[in-house]
This record gives C-alpha cells, sequence and structure tokens, in this order.
C-alpha cells in the first residue's frame, strides 16, 4: 500500500503541494490561522476581566468566579476554570502572552464565553457572559474590547 | 523539465538518512504521545472547553480518545523500531491530524509538522536502515517521497519566513523586540544576564536580527537545494533552530526539522574511508565513536596496517575523490559528516581553509 507505482508518484506528490499552497494560502479566513505554519506571528498580551450580565446589572467575576442562585434559591458558586482548562484562556484578571496572536485567541475567547454560558445549568440569574479585554499588540498602547457570550437558552 | 520530473520520480539511492529521520520522528511521536496521556489524565478535553473542526457527533468520546492515546504509544515504539514503521507512522499521523481537528486548541504548527512529516515518510522506504526486522535486505530504495519530504521542510520555511516578510511589525523588528521584553525576565531567572536580555531587546538589535531571521527562514528553503550551498545552508540552519530551541518553547520542532536535514545529505553509502592505527588506544576509541554515531553510514571504518603515510597519524580519511586528509583536515571532514558534531563543521572548515596541514593531498 505505501510503495507507490511510479505513474502514482507524480500525481500524489502533486496534490500535496496543492494542499499545503491551499492551506497557506486560506489562512487568513480562519480566525486563529492554523495550519498555515505562522510561526511567532505576534508578540502581544491580553488581560481578560470577565463579568456577568444578569437583568438590570453587570456584576463582575473576579478571577473569574462568582456566586449566584438556582431555580430553587439556593445560592451555587461557579468558577470559569471549571469549564476552561487552556493556559491562556483560563488567565483571567492577569497579563497573558496571546501565543499565535491577538486574532486567534480573541476567537478561541468568543467561543470559551459561549462554551460556558451553555454549561452553568444552575445559574439562573445570568443572561449571558461579558468579558472586557486589554489587548496589547507587538507591544503597542493597549486598547479595549468586548466580547459578549450569546444570551443563554430559555432566558 | 520532464527528464527532470521523471529523474526525481525514479531515483533510487542509500536509505540511512531515511531510516535515521524515522527513529527521531518515533521518539517525538512518543513524546508527544505521552504528553497527551499525561492531559489525560488531568481530564479529557471534551469535558472542557474545546473547539472542534469536525462536526460534534465525529468528535471522539472519552473511552475513543483514551484508545487513541494508548494506541499513539504503541504505535511509536514500532515506529523507533523499525518493525511495521510505515503503518505506524501513517497511522499515528492519521490520529494526530483526526485529534488537532477534534480540538483546534490542541494545533501547534510543530505538532501539525510531526503528522505532516510522519504521513510523508510512511511513503518512503524509511524501514530499510536502524530496523529490527528488515523487510528488504538492502538499504536502498525508492527516494521521491524522501524529497517530498525535503520540500516540506522548505515549504514551511516559505510559509513562516513569508508571513514574517508581509507582516510590518515583524520587519521593523517590533515582534521580536516585543517578545525579548516579554520573555527577558523568564531568561534572567534562568541564567541569562540582564544586559544580554536589554542589549538583544533594544530596538537597532531587534530590527536586525528580525531581518536576518526572515532572510535565514527563506534563504535556506532555497540554499538547502543547491549542490554548492547546501552545505553552509544546513549548518547555519542548525545554529538557528539551537538558537530557537535555547529562546523559545517549541516542543520537538527543534528536533525534528534537525532530523529532517538528515534527508538533504547526499544518499551515498560508506562512500568515504576512515583508517585507524589499531595499535593506538586512542585512535581505536576514536574509530569506534566514529562508528557509533555514523548515523548516515558516510564512513567505513578499518583497521590499517601501519605504512608509511600512517607514520604519525592516529587516523586517515579516504574522501570521496580518493584524497586523504589527516589531523585538522580529517577532523573537519569528521564534523561535515558525523550529525551530532556538524555544529562545530563551519569553523573548523575556516581554521582548515587557512592551512595545508592535514591534507595528504594524495589519491588512493
Amino acid at each position: 500500500m505505501f510503495d507507490l507505482p511510479p505513474q502514482a508518484r507524480a500525481p500524489a506528490a502533486l496534490l500535496w503541494v496543492l494542499g499545503q499552497a491551499a492551506l497557506v494560502l486560506t489562512a487568513g479566513l480562519r480566525a486563529d490561522h492554523i495550519f498555515s505554519f505562522r510561526m511567532f506571528p505576534e508578540a502581544s498580551t491580553l488581560e481578560v476581566h470577565l463579568s456577568r450580565v444578569t437583568r438590570g446589572f453587570t456584576l463582575p467575576a473576579p478571577r473569574g468566579e462568582w456566586a449566584a442562585k438556582d431555580e430553587a434559591g439556593q445560592l451555587r458558586h461557579f468558577s470559569w476554570r471549571d469549564r476552561v482548562r487552556d493556559p491562556v484562556l483560563e488567565s483571567v484578571d492577569v497579563p497573558v502572552f496571546a501565543s499565535y496572536g491577538t486574532d486567534a485567541q480573541l476567537a478561541r475567547l468568543q467561543r470559551a464565553l459561549d462554551d460556558v454560558a451553555d454549561n452553568i445549568d444552575q445559574d439562573d440569574e445570568t443572561l449571558r457572559l461579558r468579558a472586557d479585554i486589554r489587548v496589547s499588540k507587538n507591544g503597542r498602547d493597549p486598547y479595549a474590547a468586548t466580547l459578549f457570550s450569546h444570551l443563554r437558552r430559555g432566558r | 523539465m520532464l527528464d527532470s520530473l521523471r529523474r526525481w520520480r525514479d531515483e533510487v539511492g542509500d536509505t540511512h538518512g531515511l531510516g535515521a529521520a524515522r527513529v527521531v520522528l518515533g521518539l517525538l511521536l512518543f513524546a508527544n504521545a505521552l504528553r497527551a496521556a499525561r492531559e489525560l489524565k488531568v481530564g479529557y478535553f471534551g469535558d472542557f472547553f474545546h473547539w472542534p473542526i469536525l462536526p460534534a457527533p465525529l468528535v471522539a468520546d472519552h473511552n475513543l480518545y483514551a484508545v487513541l492515546v494508548i494506541s499513539q504509544v504503541l504505535l511509536s515504539a514500532f515506529v523507533v523500531a523499525g518493525h511495521r514503521a510505515r503503518g505506524a507512522l501513517f497511522l499515528s499521523a492519521t490520529i494526530g491530524l483526526y485529534v488537532l481537528l477534534c480540538d483546534r486548541l490542541q494545533f501547534h504548527n510543530n505538532r501539525l509538522a510531526l503528522f505532516f512529516y510522519a504521513l510523508i515518510l510512511s511513503f518512503s522506504p524509511c524501514d530499510r536502515a536502524f530496523s529490527v526486522t528488515r523487510v528488504v535486505p538492502t538499504a536502498t530504495g525508492p527516494l521521491w517521497a524522501a524529497r517530498l519530504a525535503q520540500f516540506q521542510v522548505s515549504f514551511i520555511y516559505v510559509a513562516s519566513g513569508g508571513s514574517k516578510l508581509l507582516d510590518p511589525d515583524w520587519r521593523s523588528g517590533r515582534v521580536l523586540g516585543e517578545r525579548f521584553i516579554l520573555f527577558g525576565p523568564g531568561a534572567v531567572a534562568n541564567g541569562v544576564p540582564e544586559s544580554v536580555v536589554k542589549w538583544v531587546a533594544h530596538p537597532d538589535l531587534a530590527s536586525a536580527l528580525a531581518k536576518i531571521a526572515i532572510a535565514t527562514e527563506l534563504g535556506l528553503a532555497v540554499a538547502l537545494w543547491s549542490r554548492r550551498t547546501r552545505i553552509l545552508a544546513l549548518w547555519w540552519g542548525v545554529w538557528f533552530h539551537l538558537a530557537i530551541e535555547a529562546s523559545s518553547r517549541v516542543e520537538g520542532f527543534t528536533w525534528l526539522t534537525l532530523a529532517l536535514y538528515a534527508l538533504f545529505s547526499t544518499p551515498d553509502l560508506r562512500a568515504r574511508k576512515l583508517y585507524y592505527d589499531p595499535f593506538r588506544w586512542r585512535s581505536r576509541a576514536i574509530a569506534r565513536a566514529i562508528a557509533w554515531l555514523d548515523w548516515l553510514s558516510r564512513f567505513e571504518v578499518k583497521a590499517w596496517a601501519p605504512d608509511r603515510l600512517g607514520e604519525g597519524h592516529g587516523l586517515v580519511i579516504v574522501r570521496r575523490d580518493g584524497t586523504l586528509a589527516t589531523g585538522l583536515g580529517a577532523l573537519t571532514m569528521l564534523t561535515r559528516c558525523i550529525p551530532s558534531l556538524f555544529p562545530l563543521w563551519a569553523p573548523l572548515a575556516l581554521a582548515a581553509s587557512f592551512t595545508r596541514s592535514g591534507d595528504a593531498g594524495a589519491r588512493t
């Protein structure tokens, strides 16, 4: 199976080369530019501050921790890190190196917000999660960005 | 054009370089599988936030993932041993790429490169050397897939260097300088003098280093293919990757690329001879060490009966063209051909170029 006959070698190699070229040339279409061998693309940092949007209030969630009542009125504890274990994304309230660049990490953070919002079933107060981010791209002055999770189902 | 395509397609040669690259790939696949096993012990990625490229039903569940990780460990052993190595490489690559598609948070360029190289090498006769169970009695075989792996090395350099060239922040040195600033405290904690960290983070130096890095990546992509420039390109590339290894966390990418460099060596088996004086313990020890370190099988190591030429020399090398080298010339030759000594080659070659000492000149 692995010894390709001579007539199959050139088409196989051509297919490989075209595939590689396609992966690199379409990198811009993927938020995290994966499969494109962009090594050390940036030297940027992010500082994420989490909060949660409830009816009428936006309440901070320092260090990604918060307490909220469940349906029965029982107070429960929630943590961002219960779901998010990625070394960059789990870091809240501290500056962290944005490996693979800010675009990649912001795209991942958006997904993480949605994921956590979908997995805090016992939180009967939070409508959506919010992340306020200080983004410093390649050592420039930081700018602010805000991301929201989608609205939690049934809220 | 058609002729060169045919030559590329039908080229046959020694596969010791492929075998050496396979062994290193196997070790790196083993390290990668161990890392995955350690992470699995902490928790299955699907139980936490993950970002699949595949549709959710196609993502491996906990049990399947555990089986895949264990398989990767076992397969890597097959790759290293050379037993059913090509099938093991193919399966390792397929599982590795599947896992990357299950969770793009686990994506790293070095892991992608590892799986791509494993996939390509599975189509090469990489199991004919350094194998516990040789399928074919000869160590020669078709080299088209080895050339494709070489293309992949160059392609990665072009993709990486090209993306930097197109980025004004990279070109100006801003990215590199900022990296030095961000990771400087860690380097200082690891013993790098603070003054050195400050020095390399200086905008002018960072700018120069950035241009050197871009030129290196793009230059290597081309220079590795020319017979005239290859040896210097390989030497420069070795130091380039060792510098990256010392300053950044790139998992096994350094060793992966250096292993693939073996494919750029001319595939000639024992085309050089190393004669040693069997009556001197030092010559015997050096000859034994060289035989052990000669992973690409460049030398035929033989004891000689000391003759007039041998007087005063414990070792004599017969080059590929039949000329003889002793002393500094022989040492330069050894560093050129022995992978683990190769980083020393250029300064020795430079020193040797100033003297005729060690160049016995005569042909055998």
